[in-house]
């Protein structure tokens, strides 16, 4: 396996490193509009920044992004802005910190007031947008842009599965309708009860069936499943990339410059990498270090979470290897060399203080730190951004490639390395709310806060939580286990008072109402 | 030609007389409305905490217009299956005045039979399973329902409890199919480009 990752990097390097000298030779392959360069996002849902070898993980999980790395900018620090996807993917989107869009509940919604501000709106009529998300949640936030999206596929698209009929009938108010028919009336799932007592039970059987028969012929071991309340589609890597390429290709032939953004859904749990990757890093030696089982996690044991972490490595690797081949055609095609290309996720990943996953109440590194590597037309040779950076910084800078102005509501800076400026001073906030009404002041929460070398945690509302604040230095502590909150009362009291003081200012319209 | 069209003329006939008692028919579409609409509004409640939680009530009272406007579409079509059976496996029967009763059993056979599957379904771990697991389930709803509905409205007290819930019951389709309507003109508002 090792050795055809090894192959692959040499490729990509190769390729990328070729392909730049080609287009400094031959003018068709110059960008060709470079006010409004064409923008992809390619966004890997539950990615944590902790788990590529381009970031330092001991396993070489990514040697193919590591390769596109070295022509690209890569942001070391770079955060997003909540520990699961409707938060995170939110605050990416809309440019906001948590407590201003709102999008804070399990499958939630920016809220309606913020709705204009997003890639989409902003980037108007010159670009020819795309967006396909593989995960109904984001799907359904950018339901909200549905005007604004020139082409928008379903979340079973290039799946092993259709999509329901009714919910096709109903495309044009999908952020609602996708609440109701999935959430509510038609889920697929065991433990969701339908609304609707005929489609519903036509459907569950329909889609349990479909899955379980598909996974009995063709991945007798399984394979990867989109599996969010009400959804549950099977689908398989190859088929994805291979999408996201014909897509793209798609979008080539248009007129118009374009943005497209793709939510992919691996390696999301659940994790079931192909077959041959299935004896990736077993007994490779590699153990993390164990850290105490934190008092809000579900108390899982180290074997279990250890086992669990090498399947999310072994589909990364997975993900790794299709990311590697698509770079490839993108080269091949020219579209690479047209095109800003961003990859990044929108939250990480947890296996450790008795917890694996996300979206939960723990706020530590694995979950928040997120890749972003972004390759600019024509780039040559790799940069290298340590600053803190936070996904909300995403949608300034996009607009700033395209030429278009900010809007006073976006909360997030221009990347630095391209036009932006590094504020050491900068504090950049994650936010899980999910115990808290999208409409009330933020009071029951966990809010992760960066700051030059340290991150405050702060558990609000949560009384089975002895200490409400950690405090971490995480440049002589980077695994977070020193809590400093006790020792370094003056850096904990100044954080508090500055993070208090932008909750009391968020806050404040939810106050009136309440 | 004229043989063809005598057959239809027959064949149009022999379906209205056999057709049912318009009343009839609509205290039927009660009891399906009924069970249908009161399903998905007790399960809604179990949503409502969460939904309050995101969504303005303006977009919950969207969602129970998705909601009633599948629930309409359902009811309709579960109407047309019992007027079918009524068609078919009931025919030899010819008892018309039977027709409501037997049709009442039918519909609460088969809905409630849906909802317990909702409330205990697992999947199938291979399609062979799914289909002889569903299948069993549902040849012993119908035979059963087939059954009962043939026996009970055998006798008058029992017929006439059946049917005195039944036109009772129509009183709910004044509340419901007016919802449904402005649900639907909702969702064409809000699907309109």
């Amino acid at each position: 396996m090792s050795q055809i990752s090894r192959r692959d990097f040499l490729k990509i390097a190769s390729a990328i490193a070729g392909g730049t000298l080609v287009s400094e030779k031959l003018p068709s392959l110059q960008l060709e509009d470079k006010e409004h360069p064409n923008i992809i996002i390619i966004l890997c849902d539950a990615f944590s920044a902790r788990h590529l070898s381009l970031y330092g993980y001991p396993r070489l999980t990514t040697p193919n992004i590591d390769a596109f790395a070295q022509y690209s900018t890569v942001f070391h620090n770079h955060y997003s802005g909540g520990n699961y996807t409707t938060t995170g993917t939110a605050s990416m989107l809309t440019g906001m910190i948590p407590w201003k869009h709102r999008a804070i509940n399990y499958g939630g919604l920016v809220r309606s007031e913020y709705v204009h501000v997003n890639p989409y709106t902003l980037l108007g009529s010159d670009y020819h947008r795309f967006a396909f998300s593989q995960n109904p949640w984001p799907d359904r936030l950018m339901g909200q842009y549905y005007k604004d999206i020139d082409r928008f596929l379903h979340p079973s698209s290039y799946s092993l599965m259709e999509a329901n009929p009714l919910l096709r009938m109903f495309e044009n108010d999908r952020a609602l309708a996708s609440i109701a028919m999935d959430d509510f009336l038609l889920p697929a799932q065991n433990n969701s009860i339908a609304g609707s007592p005929v489609f519903g039970y036509l459907n569950k059987s329909h889609v349990l069936n479909i899955a379980n028969n598909q996974k009995r012929v063709r991945y007798p071991k399984g394979f990867p499943e989109i599996m969010d309340p009400g959804y549950l589609i099977p689908y398989l890597n190859e088929d994805i990339y291979s999408g996201v390429y014909s897509e793209l290709s798609q979008l080539e032939s248009e007129n118009s410059p374009y943005f497209a953004y793709f939510h992919l859904y691996s390696p999301h749990f659940p994790y079931k990498p192909r077959n041959d990757y299935r004896t990736l890093f077993r007994d490779d030696g590699y153990k993390p270090v164990s850290k105490p089982v934190h008092p809000l996690s579900a108390g899982l044991h180290e074997d279990f979470m250890l086992g669990q972490r090498d399947l999310y490595d072994r589909q990364i690797a997975q993900i790794d290897e299709e990311f590697g081949k698509l770079i490839l055609r993108l080269n091949e095609s020219g579209i690479l060399e047209n095109s800003y290309l961003i990859f990044t996720a929108d939250h990480g990943e947890l296996f450790e203080r008795g917890f694996v996953g996300h979206g939960f109440h723990l706020m530590y590194e694995p979950v928040l730190r997120i890749p972003l590597i972004i390759r600019a037309p024509g780039q040559t040779k790799r940069e290298d951004i340590h600053a803190l950076t936070s996904n909300i910084d995403i949608l300034p800078t996009l607009l700033s490639i395209a030429g278009k102005n900010k809007v006073s509501e976006i909360d997030g800076s221009i990347l630095p390395g391209f036009g932006g400026e590094i504020n050491e001073d900068r504090p950049v906030f994650s936010v899980v709310a999910v115990d808290n009404s999208a409409f009330a002041p933020l009071k029951k929460a966990v809010i992760s806060m960066r700051k030059r070398s340290y991150k405050l945690i702060a558990y609000l509302g949560y009384d089975n939580v002895e200490q409400v604040f950690e405090l971490y230095d995480l440049e002589n502590d980077p695994d977070e286990l020193i809590n400093l909150a006790t020792k370094d009362s003056n850096t904990l009291s100044a954080m508090k008072a500055e993070l208090f003081a932008y909750l009391d200012e968020t806050n404040r319209p939810f106050m009136k109402k309440y | 030609m004229t043989g063809v069209k005598d057959v239809v003329r027959r064949f149009a006939v022999l379906l209205a007389e056999r057709f049912p008692d318009t009343q009839n028919i609509l205290s039927i579409y009660a009891v399906i409305v009924s069970l249908i609409y009161s399903w998905t509004l007790i399960t809604s409640f179990y949503k409502i905490p969460s939904w309050l939680f995101f969504l303005t009530i303006g977009q919950i009272f969207s969602i129970y217009a998705y909601s009633f406007f599948i629930n309409l579409i359902e009811s309709i079509l579960m109407l047309i299956g019992i007027l079918l059976l009524e068609y078919t496996i009931f025919y030899p029967l010819k008892k018309r005045n039977e027709f409501q009763s037997r049709s009442i059993l039918m519909v609460v056979f088969m809905l409630s039979s849906s909802m317990i599957r909702l409330l205990l379904y697992k999947s199938y771990e291979s399609s062979g399973a799914f289909v002889s697991g569903e299948l069993t389930w549902w040849i012993l709803t119908l035979l059963l329902g087939i059954f009962f509905a043939t026996i009970i409205p055998k006798s008058e007290r029992l017929k006439n409890v059946i049917e005195g819930i039944a036109e009772r019951l129509i009183i709910l389709l004044y509340v419901y199919i007016p919802f449904s309507i402005l649900s639907l003109i909702i969702i064409i508002i809000r699907n309109i480009n």
